[in-house]
């Protein structure tokens, strides 16, 4: 296992977690730095139910998060928004009735900063974002809408963004302008981010390290660089 | 003041409609922007204008009018809000049948307590002695000026909710209402906003009913019925749910129609009041609210259209 770069922001300590007494999370043990952290893993792995576990919508079974030396196992999840835990679903990410800058606007409510200067951010990292901005979200394109979620993400000032699937069903432009935006915010804005993605090859283009989840329990966690082809396919079951 | 121009039909068939409107415009809070399907409207309707009247007729007032009014109502409206605030912790992370079966359930309660608890509000026999806490001379004038303030009471919960509509709160309870968990990662405090939206507009709807009370000067069990909730729920729906003024102009053309030009105005023979009137609008009530729930789930005048469209657009 590699070394967590920096002093940890997040530390899952033997977490469990599912639904209705379906236990799809099954004991994982793992902490985040100030880094880009991939987790990958076939359809069904458990990469959703794990980041929807650790922005708290999903009630812990077992084991302990701690978010910045703080135990944040039994907080709601709208107290760890506040301390800085962003999170961008993979579904279902805009509210769909509310126009883009009224979603853009329910997010930016965290923390010191004034909201124009968080807009001002958000659209000079999403231009487009500018030009749509009285558009009801729910008439957005695939791409547009994942723009605003992560934009939405933004305006918390998040000190770690849990991504999930950020670009699946996009076309091939929008994935790699994605994956720059994934990288300047993490370089420039110094954001950790957690990563939940199908698309292996990306994902190791831009993460630090790689968590590869298999039915729920981790099979390997490395430095992106050492990860082999061979253990990916293992790790996927393929 | 000379009231002879005016038909006091018109009087209390007005009273209902402006108070109806204002039960919609409050529900239109809970359902229209947060999507909480309020079925027990009656219910804190009800508790509000029997708590105000039992306090109101069964208390020995040491002071003069307005006072005894004025408190009464201040503590049906307390009543009703905080049954509210029960009602929405129970209901507030149900899905939608649990909040059909929990306000419902309510109302109902409500109805059987009222019919039940004979020593205080005398039961199914109803209880008398509400009455103005003014005179102005007579019956009609004093009626007249009930109307007025009651429309001054709804211009308010209009203004309100108009207001709701400009500010955060009111994005954060559309927020809510179209997707709740998202919301809630975003750092809202999703069932606390919820509860406390159901007892505010439970204490609004409370008023209400203590207004009513006193219009009628008598409480009787056959005003605490699922109709009240229904004219609430189709003229809301009519109008389309999410407009401000859909709650006003549904109202207004179902309700309206109803209690004012065909009880008040069409020539119809008079036994047919008591029998074939209040059937056939109830029949109508749920024959208009079926038909839309169909074929317009979220309103006729509603600028609902484009989230239908949407809706089929990505297969939700
Ligand atoms: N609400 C739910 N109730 C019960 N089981 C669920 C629920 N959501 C997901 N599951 C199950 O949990 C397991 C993990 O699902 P999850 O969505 O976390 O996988 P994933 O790795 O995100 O997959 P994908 O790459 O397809 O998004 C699956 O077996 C799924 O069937
Ligand atoms: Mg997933």
């Amino acid at each position: 296992m590699s070394e967590t770069p920096g002093t940890p922001m997040l530390k899952a300590e033997a977490i469990r977690s599912g639904y209705h007494g379906v236990t799809v999370i099954k004991g994982l043990d793992f902490e985040v730095g100030n880094e880009v952290f991939a987790v990958l893993g076939a359809n069904g792995a458990g990469k959703t139910t794990l980041l929807a576990t650790l922005a708290r919508l999903i009630p812990l079974m077992g084991g302990r998060i701690q978010f910045r030396g703080e135990d944040v196992s039994d907080l709601p999840p709208y107290e760890t928004a506040g301390r800085g835990i962003g999170y961008v679903p993979q579904e279902k990410g805009v509210f769909a009735e509310l126009t883009v800058l009224e979603n853009l606007t329910v997010g930016g409510m965290i923390g010191e900063r004034s909201q124009d200067e968080r807009m001002a951010e958000v659209f000079e990292l999403f231009p487009d974002l500018e030009t749509l901005q009285t558009q009801t979200a729910g008439t957005l394109s695939g791409g547009e809408s994942r723009m605003v979620a992560a934009g939405r993400a933004m305006m918390q000032d998040p000190i770690l963004l849990l991504l999930d699937e950020p670009t699946a069903g996009l076309s091939p432009l929008y994935v790699d302008m994605f994956f720059e935006k994934i990288t300047e915010i993490h370089e420039t804005r110094g954001v950790g981010i957690v990563l939940a993605e199908q698309n292996a090859t990306k994902a190791l283009e831009v993460a630090d390290r790689v968590m590869v989840l298999s039915l729920g329990e981790a099979f390997l966690i490395e430095a992106a660089t050492e990860l082999t082809t061979k253990q990916l396919k293992e790790g996927y079951r393929i | 003041m000379n009231l002879d121009w005016l038909d006091a039909f018109l009087v209390s068939g007005l009273f209902f409609v402006v108070m109806i409107i204002g039960l919609a415009l409050l529900l239109h809070i809970q359902l229209g922007l947060a999507r909480i399907a309020n079925f027990g409207v009656v219910g804190f309707w009800g508790i509000g204008m029997y708590s105000f009247g039992v306090l109101f007729v069964k208390v020995d007032w040491p002071f003069g009018d307005p006072w005894p009014f004025l408190i009464s109502a201040a503590f049906g409206s307390v009543v009703a809000g905080l049954s509210g605030l029960l009602v929405g912790w129970l209901i507030a992370d149900l899905d939608e049948d649990g909040v059909l079966v929990g306000t419902l359930g309510f109302a109902t309660a409500v109805w059987i307590l009222a019919t039940t608890e004979q020593d205080l509000t005398g039961g199914a026999l109803g209880m008398g002695g509400l009455r103005f806490p003014y005179d102005i001379g007579t019956v009609k004038a004093n009626e007249t000026l009930w109307l007025v303030l009651l429309i001054i009471v709804v211009a308010l919960i209009l203004y309100y909710v108009h207001r709701v509509h400009r500010a955060p709160y009111g994005r954060l309870l559309t927020a809510i209402g179209d997707n709740e968990p998202l919301a809630r990662s975003l750092g809202k405090a999703t069932f606390r906003t919820k509860i406390w939206l159901f007892a505010f507009a439970s204490a609004g709807m409370g008023l209400l009913g203590a207004m009513y009370g006193v219009m009628e000067r008598f409480l009787e069990t056959a005003n605490i019925g699922i109709d009240i909730t229904l004219a609430a729920i189709v003229g809301l729906i009519l109008g389309g749910t999410a407009r401000v003024w859909g709650a006003v102009i549904g109202v207004a053309i179902s309700v309206g129609v109803f209690d004012i030009l065909v009880q008040s105005y069409l020539p119809l023979p008079r036994d047919w009041y008591s029998q074939a009137i209040p059937v056939l609008r109830e029949a109508i009530f749920g024959a208009v609210l079926i038909i839309v729930l169909l074929f317009r789930p979220l309103g006729v005048l509603g600028d609902m259209r484009r989230d239908k469209l949407m809706r089929s657009m990505h297969g939700d």
